[in-house]
């Protein structure tokens, strides 16, 4: 048999554009993926629109590059001013930006395992656009198939009203325009409060007695996914959800970990640099630091083939989100595959939701959540958080009263980097070689892996594919 | 759990009426919906953040479709959406294929469409092997779209793709095709406009469009429908000239209630049917101003523009 190459295009149910390329060759009597190549096929150039602009504007600019994690954006860019601006904010801003934030975690979880996910596992309702649908066997019997389709369409309301939730603070999400430098522009009042309270405890109840349930159900019906999709099996974590205005203890713990060592490692920011070998963007920025890095995009280049640069800690691969925090953290233990991704990302959402109980007690009513900062002339600053599918950075640069650099690392783009300047696979790339593959014209099992990542390309990204194919395979052809 | 398009009807009378569309208009939409086939609709994301898609999944009504699953379920037929369709690959190509040599679609466009680099900043899928960009498949959809419909400020006026030295020479969908649209504006779209914008193109009901495309029903008129006013702050319950008892005027954040002009606000450029249609039922939910946050007129074809979203904005 030949290597198959296959190109998957688009790759639907993510947020963005994403292209995967795989090889599909028999090793040791198994059909599996043999190589792969994780194209992100938008670029957008934020980091360019944001230049010359009031550094105030960084929170409502940058949440415009993901809608489905905005708050993160916005969050991370209120915490490059504040760093920048050297102000502290008060106790009721570091709980309106936690409660929004989280509420935006929430939305974005159950979105994933329902509406993005779910589809690679079950029959969707018999109409588009859930047909035409995939092959996906035959292993759910009929009641489950059918409660986990009804929990879908609860989950369509469910995630709005996570939403409805983090707008009683926000104002309206996508895209709130709450995080400002300095702090957060609600003020809370009791009846505001008790409409927060309401939704959180529908929300609470809905992640333990249904999205857990379920995704436990998934994860035994499909257990040989814990043996599938590990990758390099490094784990990193930026820290998110600050437990005390000055401290430096957060919810989720920052600091990393690496297959096959004991322990967390600690977390130095400065060991991450940005390759681009293989990314559309010119050579002169190639393996620098965020803070100096700049983004000059040039298409076509030879041996390129994604928008999304190549971020490596220490020239390391490692992998963000859920699975990497609850590890981190101490609160996951299982391991690195597809469904310790879907189980970690299902249990963290309850832990969330459980800390939220918290911030919303301690909200005072009626106090102002803002700090007025002084705007320096010249200052840099950092905002290191998470977005729901990991690692997120900000960096600025403030010259005369304006930004004249920003950089942003997103959380995709470590997971579905390209290769880097030594030929290292991304985390997602490595996690797809192996894969078994049953059908080589319907790979569900590439796109299960892929799902469990949760990618999100709005971030960045293109590309042309290398590799040795011998024979090209169209997927999917519907019937004539 | 699963809903008709009676059921629909049966509702839509209240919704409609709320909207101020008339009677003659959900007369046509019902003679649509009973027909055996409704216009397919394609929805593509272009120069993006899927934030419209995200938002328009928010959609809430006390009348049907009451939610997105309604939408989706009964009124309309959603064959092709990067976020939610289970098809991936070819398979989810090809139904784009399909509908082109048939025609007469709704094309739903969420993005602008980037220019740059032959349009390769942006590849939407691929069909038989070759990569198809945004631009590609905008010209060649529009072309025998029945209907173009634009989410979202970035596919209506470019948005903040296009903003500053417009890295990838972003365009708008009536830029790029010269065609007729309806701008549907905003960052993120509200959810109400889109489901308003698609019953009336389905039912045929004459959409009356403003100088840059959008419908005067949504950013022309106030929520009750009357023609005046348009202006976010003619209508602002913080402007002491629409309400005699509003408190001062806010010198700094985080003084709650207060009228945001000093701070950057907006509201004085902007026309939309925003007040209380955020996150929850029209007129009863929640808005930028409502978090004491400066309206960014993110509706607007001067969204985002060079100035400073937290100076006063002089129209």
């Amino acid at each position: 048999m030949p290597v198959i190459s296959a190109a998957i295009d688009p790759i639907t149910r993510i947020e963005g554009h994403l292209k995967i390329n795989v090889n599909i060759d028999t090793v040791n009597g198994v059909q599996q993926v043999v190589d792969a190549w994780s194209q992100g096929t938008l670029f957008r150039g934020f980091e360019k629109i944001l230049e010359g602009r009031d550094p105030r504007d960084a929170p409502i600019i940058t949440s415009r590059i993901c809608g489905v994690c905005p708050t993160a954006h916005g969050k991370a860019a209120a915490l490059a001013l504040d760093n920048a601006f050297g102000v502290t904010i008060s106790e009721p801003a570091r709980l309106l930006r936690n409660l929004v934030h989280a509420a935006c975690f929430v939305e974005s979880d159950i979105l994933h395992f329902y509406l993005l996910s779910l589809p690679d596992y079950i029959r969707g309702p018999e109409m588009a656009p859930w047909l035409p649908g995939l092959d996906v066997g035959t292993r759910l019997d009929r009641r489950t198939e059918e409660g986990l389709r009804g929990h879908y369409l609860q989950a369509v309301a469910l995630r709005r009203k996570a939403h409805e939730m983090g707008a009683i603070y926000g104002g309206k999400l996508p895209h709130t325009p709450g995080f400002i430098a300095g702090g957060f522009t609600a003020v809370s009042s009791a009846e505001n409060k008790t409409a927060f309270q309401a939704l959180l405890d529908e929300l609470t109840a809905f992640v333990r007695d249904v999205y857990i349930p379920d995704a436990q159900v998934l994860a035994s019906l499909y257990d040989e996914y814990f043996s599938i999709g590990k990758g390099y099996g490094n784990l990193i974590s930026f820290g998110v959800f600050r437990q005390s205005v000055g401290g430096a203890s957060t919810l989720f713990a920052k600091g990393r970990f690496v297959d096959g060592m004991a322990g967390v490692q600690p977390l130095d920011v400065a060991q991450i640099s940005e390759y681009v070998t293989h990314s559309w963007y010119a050579d002169s920025a190639n393996n620098q630091h965020p803070s100096v890095a700049d983004t000059v995009a040039q298409h076509p280049k030879h041996d390129a083939y994604s928008w999304l640069k190549a971020p490596r800690y220490s020239g390391a691969n490692y992998e963000c989100g859920p699975l990497s925090r609850m590890t981190i953290n101490g609160d996951y233990t299982n391991g690195v595959s597809v469904m310790d991704r879907h189980l970690a990302r299902a249990h963290e959402c309850l832990k969330i939701l459980t800390a939220m109980q918290g911030w919303l007690a301690a909200l005072p009513v009626g106090v102002s959540a803002f700090t007025p900062p002084t705007l320096p002339r010249n200052a840099v600053g950092v905002g290191l958080t998470e977005a729901p599918r990991g690692a997120l950075g900000h960096w600025l640069h403030i010259e005369d009263n304006v930004i004249q650099r920003y950089q942003v690392i997103t959380p995709t783009c470590w997971n579905c980097s390209p290769r880097d300047e030594a030929g290292q696979r991304g985390p997602l790339e490595q996690a797809l070689v192996g894969t078994p593959v049953a059908r080589a014209d319907q790979p569900v099992e590439v796109l299960r892996v892929v799902h469990s990542f949760d990618p999100c390309l709005d971030c960045a990204t293109h590309v042309m594919c290398a590799g040795a194919a011998t024979q090209r395979l169209e997927l999917w052809q519907p019937p004539r | 759990m699963k809903l008709t398009r009676r059921s629909f009807l049966r509702y839509s009378g209240l919704v409609f009426a709320g909207m101020n569309v008339s009677s003659s208009v959900l007369a046509a939409l019902e003679r649509q919906l009973a027909k055996a086939t409704k216009p397919p609709v394609l929805w593509l994301n272009g120069s993006s953040c899927t934030g419209c898609s995200v938002s328009f999944l928010n959609r809430i009504a006390d009348s049907a479709p009451e939610t997105a699953a309604d939408v989706l379920v009964s009124t309309i037929d959603l064959i092709y959406h990067p976020t939610l369709m289970a098809a991936a690959g070819d398979a989810a190509a090809s139904v784009l294929l399909r509908a082109y040599h048939e025609g007469g679609y709704i094309l739903v466009l969420e993005g602008g469409v980037p220019t740059a680099f032959n349009g390769n900043a942006c590849v939407v899928y691929s069909i038989n092997g070759e990569e198809v960009t945004y631009m590609q498949a905008v010209t060649e959809l529009a072309a025998k779209a029945a209907v173009i419909v634009c989410v979202g400020t970035c596919a209506s006026f470019g948005g903040i793709p296009a903003a500053g030295p417009n890295p990838t020479e972003v365009v708008s969908i009536h830029e790029l095709t010269g065609r007729p649209v309806v701008n549907l504006s905003g960052c993120p779209v509200n959810p109400d406009w889109v489901v308003w914008g698609l019953a009336n193109l389905i039912a045929g009901a004459p959409v009356e469009l403003d100088g840059d495309f959008r419908p005067m029903a949504l950013y022309n008129r106030d929520l009750a429908g009357a023609s005046v006013p348009a202006l976010i702050h003619d209508k602002c319950p913080r402007n002491s000239s629409v309400n005699p008892s509003a408190p001062p005027e806010a010198t700094d954040f985080g003084q709650d209630g207060r009228c945001l002009i000093n701070l950057g606000c907006r509201g004085p450029a902007t026309k939309a049917r925003c007040e209380g249609c955020w996150n929850g039922k029209a007129g009863q939910a929640n808005w930028c101003i409502g978090v004491n946050a400066p309206c960014h007129g993110c509706v607007e074809p001067t969204f985002p523009g060079p100035e400073s979203f937290y100076q006063t904005y002089t129209v």
